[in-house]
Protein backbone atom coordinates (compact mmCIF):
# COMPACT_ATOMS: atom_id res chain seq x y z
CA UNK A 1 0.00 0.00 0.00
CA UNK A 2 2.98 2.72 1.11
CA UNK A 3 4.08 1.51 -2.07
CA UNK A 4 0.99 2.44 -4.33
CA UNK A 5 -0.06 5.36 -2.32
CA UNK A 6 2.31 7.29 -4.11
CA UNK A 7 1.67 11.13 -4.66
CA UNK A 8 2.08 11.37 -7.98
CA UNK A 9 -0.13 14.57 -9.26
CA UNK A 10 -2.11 12.49 -11.73
CA UNK A 11 -4.15 14.63 -14.48
CA UNK A 12 -7.15 14.05 -12.96
CA UNK A 13 -6.46 15.20 -9.06
CA UNK A 14 -6.66 19.40 -9.15
CA UNK A 15 -2.79 19.38 -8.20
CA UNK A 16 -2.08 18.19 -11.46
CA UNK A 17 0.93 20.82 -12.93
CA UNK A 18 1.35 22.47 -9.79
CA UNK A 19 5.23 22.82 -10.65
CA UNK A 20 4.70 24.55 -13.55
CA UNK A 21 6.28 28.26 -14.91
CA UNK A 22 7.87 28.68 -17.51
CA UNK A 23 3.68 30.05 -18.33
CA UNK A 24 4.75 32.95 -15.93
CA UNK A 25 7.45 34.03 -17.60
CA UNK A 26 8.36 37.10 -20.67
CA UNK A 27 7.84 35.38 -23.90
CA UNK A 28 11.37 34.69 -25.69
CA UNK A 29 11.15 35.38 -29.61
CA UNK A 30 13.62 32.74 -31.83
CA UNK A 31 16.54 34.31 -32.84
CA UNK A 32 17.27 35.92 -35.71
CA UNK A 33 20.24 35.04 -37.59
CA UNK A 34 20.37 38.18 -40.00
CA UNK A 35 21.96 41.46 -38.76
CA UNK A 36 20.34 44.53 -38.78
CA UNK A 37 21.61 46.98 -40.84
CA UNK A 38 23.28 50.17 -38.88
CA UNK A 39 21.47 53.02 -38.10
CA UNK A 40 23.00 56.63 -38.42
CA UNK A 41 22.49 59.83 -36.88
CA UNK A 42 22.86 63.60 -37.21
CA UNK A 43 26.33 64.80 -38.08
CA UNK A 44 26.42 68.62 -38.29
CA UNK A 45 23.73 71.19 -36.45
CA UNK A 46 23.39 73.31 -33.65
CA UNK A 47 23.98 70.19 -31.38
CA UNK A 48 26.91 68.87 -32.83
CA UNK A 49 27.15 65.38 -32.61
CA UNK A 50 28.92 62.53 -34.12
CA UNK A 51 27.61 59.57 -35.09
CA UNK A 52 29.09 56.17 -35.13
CA UNK A 53 32.56 56.28 -34.33
CA UNK A 54 35.06 53.38 -34.49
CA UNK A 55 38.11 53.51 -32.19
CA UNK A 56 40.53 50.94 -33.39
CA UNK A 57 43.56 49.46 -31.77
CA UNK A 58 46.28 47.40 -33.86
CA UNK A 59 49.65 45.86 -32.26
CA UNK A 60 51.07 42.72 -32.50
CA UNK A 61 50.88 42.11 -28.59
CA UNK A 62 47.62 40.53 -28.12
CA UNK A 63 47.74 41.15 -24.23
CA UNK A 64 48.58 45.15 -24.56
CA UNK A 65 45.66 45.43 -26.92
CA UNK A 66 43.40 43.51 -25.00
CA UNK A 67 44.00 45.44 -22.00
CA UNK A 68 43.94 48.60 -23.63
CA UNK A 69 40.65 47.85 -25.51
CA UNK A 70 39.08 47.00 -21.83
CA UNK A 71 40.44 50.74 -20.49
CA UNK A 72 38.98 52.24 -23.16
CA UNK A 73 35.67 50.37 -22.86
CA UNK A 74 35.55 51.27 -18.95
CA UNK A 75 36.69 54.90 -19.62
CA UNK A 76 33.74 55.49 -22.14
CA UNK A 77 31.59 53.61 -19.53
CA UNK A 78 33.13 55.85 -16.63
CA UNK A 79 31.74 59.47 -19.02
CA UNK A 80 28.70 57.76 -20.32
CA UNK A 81 29.40 57.79 -23.96
CA UNK A 82 27.53 55.07 -24.70
CA UNK A 83 29.26 52.27 -26.44
CA UNK A 84 27.46 50.25 -29.33
CA UNK A 85 29.95 47.06 -29.64
CA UNK A 86 33.44 46.88 -28.49
CA UNK A 87 34.67 43.60 -31.21
CA UNK A 88 37.71 42.06 -32.63
CA UNK A 89 38.97 41.94 -36.03
CA UNK A 90 40.16 38.86 -37.19
CA UNK A 91 44.12 38.46 -36.88
CA UNK A 92 46.30 39.07 -39.39
CA UNK A 93 49.60 36.59 -39.76
CA UNK A 94 52.81 37.66 -41.68
CA UNK A 95 56.05 36.08 -42.01
CA UNK A 96 58.77 37.42 -42.21
CA UNK A 97 61.92 36.16 -44.34
CA UNK A 98 65.28 37.42 -43.74
CA UNK A 99 67.29 36.83 -47.28
CA UNK A 100 70.88 37.15 -46.14
CA UNK A 101 73.06 37.05 -48.23
CA UNK A 102 76.68 36.80 -47.22
CA UNK A 103 77.89 33.99 -49.08
CA UNK A 104 75.45 31.22 -48.13
CA UNK A 105 71.69 32.60 -48.43
CA UNK A 106 70.09 32.01 -45.37
CA UNK A 107 65.93 32.82 -44.64
CA UNK A 108 65.31 33.56 -41.31
CA UNK A 109 61.46 32.91 -40.64
CA UNK A 110 59.12 35.00 -38.19
CA UNK A 111 56.04 34.98 -37.57
CA UNK A 112 54.23 38.14 -36.40
CA UNK A 113 50.17 38.44 -35.89
CA UNK A 114 48.33 41.49 -36.33
CA UNK A 115 45.58 42.03 -33.84
CA UNK A 116 42.71 44.74 -33.71
CA UNK A 117 40.36 45.62 -31.43
CA UNK A 118 37.48 48.22 -32.08
CA UNK A 119 35.74 50.01 -29.85
CA UNK A 120 32.01 51.67 -31.72
CA UNK A 121 30.90 54.74 -30.02
CA UNK A 122 27.69 57.12 -30.60
CA UNK A 123 26.51 60.32 -29.16
CA UNK A 124 30.01 62.01 -28.78
CA UNK A 125 29.45 65.79 -28.44
CA UNK A 126 32.09 67.66 -29.92
CA UNK A 127 32.84 69.52 -27.58
CA UNK A 128 34.04 66.86 -25.46
CA UNK A 129 35.44 64.89 -28.30
CA UNK A 130 38.76 66.50 -28.48
CA UNK A 131 39.24 66.17 -24.14
CA UNK A 132 38.54 62.14 -25.30
CA UNK A 133 40.96 61.83 -27.97
CA UNK A 134 43.77 63.60 -25.84
CA UNK A 135 43.13 61.35 -22.87
CA UNK A 136 43.38 58.59 -24.46
CA UNK A 137 46.63 59.67 -26.69
CA UNK A 138 47.98 60.58 -23.79
CA UNK A 139 47.46 57.07 -21.91
CA UNK A 140 48.70 55.04 -25.07
CA UNK A 141 50.72 51.77 -24.85
CA UNK A 142 54.24 51.32 -26.78
CA UNK A 143 53.07 49.41 -29.82
CA UNK A 144 49.66 50.60 -29.89
CA UNK A 145 48.53 52.19 -33.33
CA UNK A 146 45.40 54.30 -32.77
CA UNK A 147 43.11 55.26 -35.23
CA UNK A 148 39.62 56.57 -34.54
CA UNK A 149 37.27 56.86 -37.76
CA UNK A 150 33.79 57.44 -38.67
CA UNK A 151 31.65 54.34 -38.98
CA UNK A 152 31.00 53.45 -42.90
CA UNK A 153 29.22 50.57 -44.75
CA UNK A 154 32.57 49.39 -45.83
CA UNK A 155 33.82 48.99 -42.38
CA UNK A 156 30.14 46.94 -41.39
CA UNK A 157 30.78 44.25 -44.55
CA UNK A 158 34.67 43.91 -43.75
CA UNK A 159 33.56 41.97 -40.66
CA UNK A 160 31.05 39.87 -42.66
CA UNK A 161 32.53 36.79 -45.04
CA UNK A 162 31.68 36.61 -48.49
CA UNK A 163 29.58 33.45 -48.79
CA UNK A 164 30.59 32.23 -52.84
CA UNK A 165 27.81 29.37 -53.28
CA UNK A 166 24.81 31.68 -52.25
CA UNK A 167 26.47 34.20 -54.92
CA UNK A 168 27.10 31.60 -57.43
CA UNK A 169 23.43 30.25 -56.85
CA UNK A 170 21.67 34.26 -57.00
CA UNK A 171 24.12 34.54 -60.55
CA UNK A 172 22.67 31.48 -62.13
CA UNK A 173 18.80 32.72 -60.82
CA UNK A 174 19.05 35.93 -62.64
CA UNK B 1 24.16 105.58 -22.37
CA UNK B 2 27.00 103.59 -23.67
CA UNK B 3 26.91 100.53 -25.01
CA UNK B 4 24.85 97.88 -23.34
CA UNK B 5 28.36 95.43 -23.42
CA UNK B 6 31.45 96.68 -22.47
CA UNK B 7 33.52 95.80 -25.44
CA UNK B 8 36.63 93.72 -24.24
CA UNK B 9 39.28 93.36 -26.77
CA UNK B 10 39.48 89.67 -27.69
CA UNK B 11 42.76 87.39 -28.16
CA UNK B 12 43.72 83.96 -29.56
CA UNK B 13 46.12 82.00 -28.14
CA UNK B 14 47.76 78.65 -29.08
CA UNK B 15 49.13 76.15 -26.59
CA UNK B 16 51.41 73.77 -29.10
CA UNK B 17 51.84 70.35 -27.20
CA UNK B 18 54.61 67.84 -28.29
CA UNK B 19 53.54 64.45 -27.11
CA UNK B 20 55.48 62.72 -25.10
CA UNK B 21 57.60 59.91 -27.31
CA UNK B 22 58.14 57.34 -24.44
CA UNK B 23 56.61 55.76 -21.66
CA UNK B 24 56.95 57.35 -17.77
CA UNK B 25 58.56 54.93 -15.80
CA UNK B 26 56.27 52.93 -14.01
CA UNK B 27 55.55 53.36 -10.10
CA UNK B 28 56.09 50.64 -7.93
CA UNK B 29 52.33 49.11 -7.70
CA UNK B 30 52.26 49.41 -11.41
CA UNK B 31 55.37 47.26 -11.72
CA UNK B 32 54.28 44.84 -9.38
CA UNK B 33 50.99 44.68 -11.41
CA UNK B 34 52.48 44.56 -14.14
CA UNK B 35 54.57 41.35 -13.37
CA UNK B 36 51.85 39.67 -11.71
CA UNK B 37 49.31 39.95 -15.37
CA UNK B 38 51.97 38.60 -16.68
CA UNK B 39 52.78 35.73 -14.70
CA UNK B 40 48.41 34.96 -15.23
CA UNK B 41 48.78 35.63 -19.29
CA UNK B 42 51.42 33.33 -19.22
CA UNK B 43 49.92 30.55 -17.23
CA UNK B 44 46.79 30.88 -19.16
CA UNK B 45 48.27 30.43 -22.44
CA UNK B 46 48.15 27.74 -24.72
CA UNK B 47 52.11 26.60 -26.12
CA UNK B 48 52.74 28.18 -29.29
CA UNK B 49 54.47 26.30 -32.31
CA UNK B 50 57.89 27.83 -31.47
CA UNK B 51 57.66 25.88 -28.18
CA UNK B 52 56.22 23.22 -29.20
CA UNK B 53 58.69 22.07 -31.38
CA UNK B 54 61.49 22.72 -29.00
CA UNK B 55 60.03 20.49 -26.52
CA UNK B 56 59.30 17.60 -28.78
CA UNK B 57 62.80 18.00 -30.35
CA UNK B 58 64.33 17.72 -26.27
CA UNK B 59 62.18 14.27 -25.90
CA UNK B 60 64.01 13.04 -29.14
CA UNK B 61 67.25 14.22 -27.66
CA UNK B 62 66.81 11.95 -24.73
CA UNK B 63 65.47 9.02 -26.30
CA UNK B 64 68.59 9.16 -28.71
CA UNK B 65 70.61 9.17 -26.08
CA UNK B 66 69.14 6.52 -23.54
CA UNK B 67 68.23 4.07 -25.92
CA UNK B 68 71.10 4.57 -28.72
CA UNK B 69 68.66 3.69 -31.63
CA UNK B 70 69.78 5.13 -34.82
CA UNK B 71 65.82 5.88 -36.01
CA UNK B 72 67.17 9.03 -36.94
CA UNK B 73 63.47 8.99 -39.13
CA UNK B 74 64.08 12.40 -40.36
CA UNK B 75 67.67 13.42 -40.55
CA UNK B 76 66.82 16.36 -42.81
CA UNK B 77 64.10 18.01 -40.44
CA UNK B 78 66.32 18.40 -37.37
CA UNK B 79 69.16 20.51 -39.30
CA UNK B 80 68.18 23.46 -37.33
CA UNK B 81 67.23 22.87 -34.54
CA UNK B 82 64.92 25.19 -32.27
CA UNK B 83 67.29 25.12 -29.35
CA UNK B 84 69.65 27.11 -32.31
CA UNK B 85 66.97 29.28 -33.40
CA UNK B 86 66.51 30.64 -30.28
CA UNK B 87 69.99 31.03 -29.35
CA UNK B 88 70.73 33.15 -32.32
CA UNK B 89 67.67 35.45 -31.47
CA UNK B 90 69.12 36.23 -28.05
CA UNK B 91 72.52 37.04 -29.69
CA UNK B 92 70.47 39.88 -32.36
CA UNK B 93 68.61 41.35 -29.44
CA UNK B 94 72.22 41.44 -27.26
CA UNK B 95 73.32 43.49 -30.15
CA UNK B 96 70.44 45.73 -30.35
CA UNK B 97 71.15 48.64 -28.81
CA UNK B 98 68.42 51.02 -27.57
CA UNK B 99 68.55 54.62 -27.84
CA UNK B 100 69.04 56.63 -24.65
CA UNK B 101 66.09 57.58 -22.24
CA UNK B 102 68.19 60.98 -20.69
CA UNK B 103 68.89 62.51 -23.79
CA UNK B 104 71.80 65.41 -23.59
CA UNK B 105 69.42 68.35 -23.50
CA UNK B 106 68.20 66.93 -20.56
CA UNK B 107 71.70 66.98 -18.45
CA UNK B 108 72.64 70.53 -20.01
CA UNK B 109 69.17 71.66 -19.29
CA UNK B 110 68.83 73.16 -22.51
CA UNK B 111 64.92 74.50 -22.50
CA UNK B 112 64.88 75.71 -26.15
CA UNK B 113 64.91 72.22 -27.67
CA UNK B 114 62.30 69.96 -28.18
CA UNK B 115 64.82 66.75 -27.00
CA UNK B 116 64.53 67.04 -23.46
CA UNK B 117 62.14 65.34 -21.27
CA UNK B 118 60.98 62.68 -24.09
CA UNK B 119 58.33 61.01 -21.61
CA UNK B 120 56.06 63.89 -20.68
CA UNK B 121 54.27 66.89 -22.78
CA UNK B 122 56.45 69.85 -23.78
CA UNK B 123 54.76 73.27 -24.03
CA UNK B 124 55.48 76.34 -25.93
CA UNK B 125 56.07 79.78 -24.60
CA UNK B 126 57.06 82.87 -25.93
CA UNK B 127 58.13 86.28 -24.70
CA UNK B 128 55.71 88.69 -25.57
CA UNK B 129 55.12 92.31 -25.29
CA UNK B 130 51.75 93.74 -23.58
CA UNK B 131 51.66 97.19 -22.75
CA UNK B 132 55.23 98.22 -21.62
CA UNK B 133 55.83 94.83 -19.98
CA UNK B 134 57.73 92.03 -21.37
CA UNK B 135 55.89 88.55 -20.49
CA UNK B 136 56.15 84.90 -20.62
CA UNK B 137 53.02 84.14 -22.64
CA UNK B 138 51.61 81.51 -24.73
CA UNK B 139 51.70 82.51 -27.91
CA UNK B 140 48.69 85.27 -28.67
CA UNK B 141 47.40 87.16 -31.69
CA UNK B 142 44.60 90.02 -31.46
CA UNK B 143 41.33 88.60 -32.74
CA UNK B 144 40.42 90.50 -36.08
CA UNK B 145 36.33 90.32 -36.90
CA UNK B 146 35.21 88.57 -39.43
CA UNK B 147 37.69 85.10 -38.56
CA UNK B 148 36.66 82.35 -35.91
CA UNK B 149 38.38 82.16 -32.92
CA UNK B 150 40.39 78.94 -33.59
CA UNK B 151 41.87 80.42 -36.93
CA UNK B 152 43.29 83.37 -34.82
CA UNK B 153 44.95 80.79 -33.11
CA UNK B 154 45.96 79.50 -36.01
CA UNK B 155 47.66 82.99 -37.14
CA UNK B 156 49.42 83.47 -33.55
CA UNK B 157 50.98 79.65 -34.40
CA UNK B 158 51.85 80.84 -37.52
CA UNK B 159 53.24 83.94 -36.30
CA UNK B 160 55.59 82.86 -33.80
CA UNK B 161 56.54 79.34 -35.83
CA UNK B 162 56.47 79.93 -39.36
CA UNK B 163 54.46 78.93 -42.00
CA UNK B 164 52.83 75.18 -42.54
CA UNK B 165 53.98 73.53 -39.17
CA UNK B 166 52.39 69.71 -38.71
CA UNK B 167 50.10 71.01 -35.60
CA UNK B 168 46.96 69.14 -35.17
CA UNK B 169 43.88 70.99 -33.70
CA UNK B 170 41.33 68.61 -32.99
CA UNK B 171 38.00 70.71 -32.04
CA UNK B 172 37.14 74.37 -32.81
CA UNK B 173 35.95 74.74 -29.06
CA UNK B 174 38.51 76.87 -26.71
CA UNK B 175 39.92 75.05 -23.63
CA UNK B 176 40.39 77.85 -21.53
CA UNK B 177 39.63 81.80 -21.21
CA UNK B 178 41.61 84.16 -19.52
CA UNK B 179 40.52 87.93 -18.86
CA UNK B 180 41.52 90.74 -17.10
CA UNK B 181 41.08 94.54 -16.39
CA UNK B 182 43.50 97.08 -17.85
CA UNK B 183 44.94 99.22 -14.91
CA UNK B 184 43.21 102.29 -15.00
CA UNK B 185 45.46 104.37 -16.13
CA UNK B 186 44.97 102.90 -19.78
CA UNK B 187 41.22 102.34 -19.06
CA UNK B 188 38.98 103.80 -21.76
CA UNK B 189 35.53 103.46 -22.45
CA UNK B 190 36.08 101.01 -25.13
CA UNK B 191 38.83 99.31 -23.81
CA UNK B 192 37.97 97.93 -20.54
CA UNK B 193 40.29 94.91 -20.36
CA UNK B 194 41.09 91.96 -22.49
CA UNK B 195 40.15 88.13 -23.06
CA UNK B 196 42.30 85.14 -23.96
CA UNK B 197 41.08 81.93 -25.61
CA UNK B 198 42.62 79.24 -25.51
CA UNK B 199 43.54 76.48 -28.03
CA UNK B 200 45.50 73.19 -27.68
CA UNK B 201 47.49 72.00 -30.69
CA UNK B 202 48.96 68.87 -30.89
CA UNK B 203 52.89 68.83 -32.86
CA UNK B 204 52.84 66.04 -35.74
CA UNK B 205 56.49 66.28 -36.55
CA UNK B 206 59.46 67.28 -34.09
CA UNK B 207 60.99 68.58 -36.98
CA UNK B 208 61.55 72.31 -36.52
CA UNK B 209 64.27 73.44 -38.99
CA UNK B 210 62.28 76.48 -40.43
CA UNK B 211 63.69 79.39 -38.90
CA UNK B 212 61.69 81.17 -35.82
CA UNK B 213 60.83 84.83 -36.00
CA UNK B 214 61.25 85.35 -32.10
CA UNK B 215 64.06 84.01 -30.72
CA UNK B 216 63.27 84.25 -27.45
CA UNK B 217 60.72 80.54 -27.33
CA UNK B 218 61.09 77.93 -24.65
CA UNK B 219 59.94 74.25 -24.37
CA UNK B 220 58.47 73.69 -20.77
CA UNK B 221 56.57 71.09 -19.10
CA UNK B 222 53.35 71.89 -16.64
CA UNK B 223 55.50 71.75 -13.78
CA UNK B 224 58.01 74.51 -15.44
CA UNK B 225 55.48 77.04 -16.01
CA UNK B 226 55.18 78.20 -12.46
CA UNK B 227 58.47 79.49 -12.95
CA UNK B 228 57.45 81.63 -16.00
CA UNK B 229 54.02 82.34 -15.67
CA UNK B 230 52.15 84.24 -13.55
CA UNK B 231 49.82 83.36 -10.85
CA UNK B 232 46.24 84.33 -12.18
CA UNK B 233 47.33 82.96 -15.33
CA UNK B 234 48.82 79.73 -14.41
CA UNK B 235 45.42 79.32 -12.62
CA UNK B 236 43.35 79.04 -15.63
CA UNK B 237 46.43 77.94 -17.94
CA UNK B 238 46.96 74.64 -15.47
CA UNK B 239 43.14 73.92 -15.23
CA UNK B 240 43.02 72.42 -18.76
CA UNK B 241 46.09 70.72 -19.45
CA UNK B 242 46.47 67.13 -18.45
CA UNK B 243 49.67 65.35 -17.15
Amino acid sequence: DALLGCHRSYRSRPTHGIGKFKYLLPKELPKRRKEKVQMKEIDAGTEYQYGDVNIQMTSYDLCLVEHFAQYVHRLCNRLSIRVNESYAMPTKTNEVLFLEERGSKMQLDAILTTHQRVVQIRGLSSTFAPILLEVIQSNQPEGVHLSVKQHTEADFKSRLKSRPELEELRAQMS
Amino acid sequence: SGAAHRPWRLFGAMCLLRLPRITQPLEKEEEEMAALMAQIELEKSHYSDHEIRKLEEEKQLKRRKESLYDEDEAPGKTVIMAQDLEEKWEQKFLRFKAAPRITDADKSNDRTSLNRKLDSNLMLLVKQKIGNQELWLLPQVEWQPGETLRNTAERAMATFMGDHIQAKILGNAPYGIYKYKFPRAIRTEDNVGAKVFFFKAFLQSSDLSQAKLKADHLWVTKKELGDYLKSEYLKKVNQFLLD
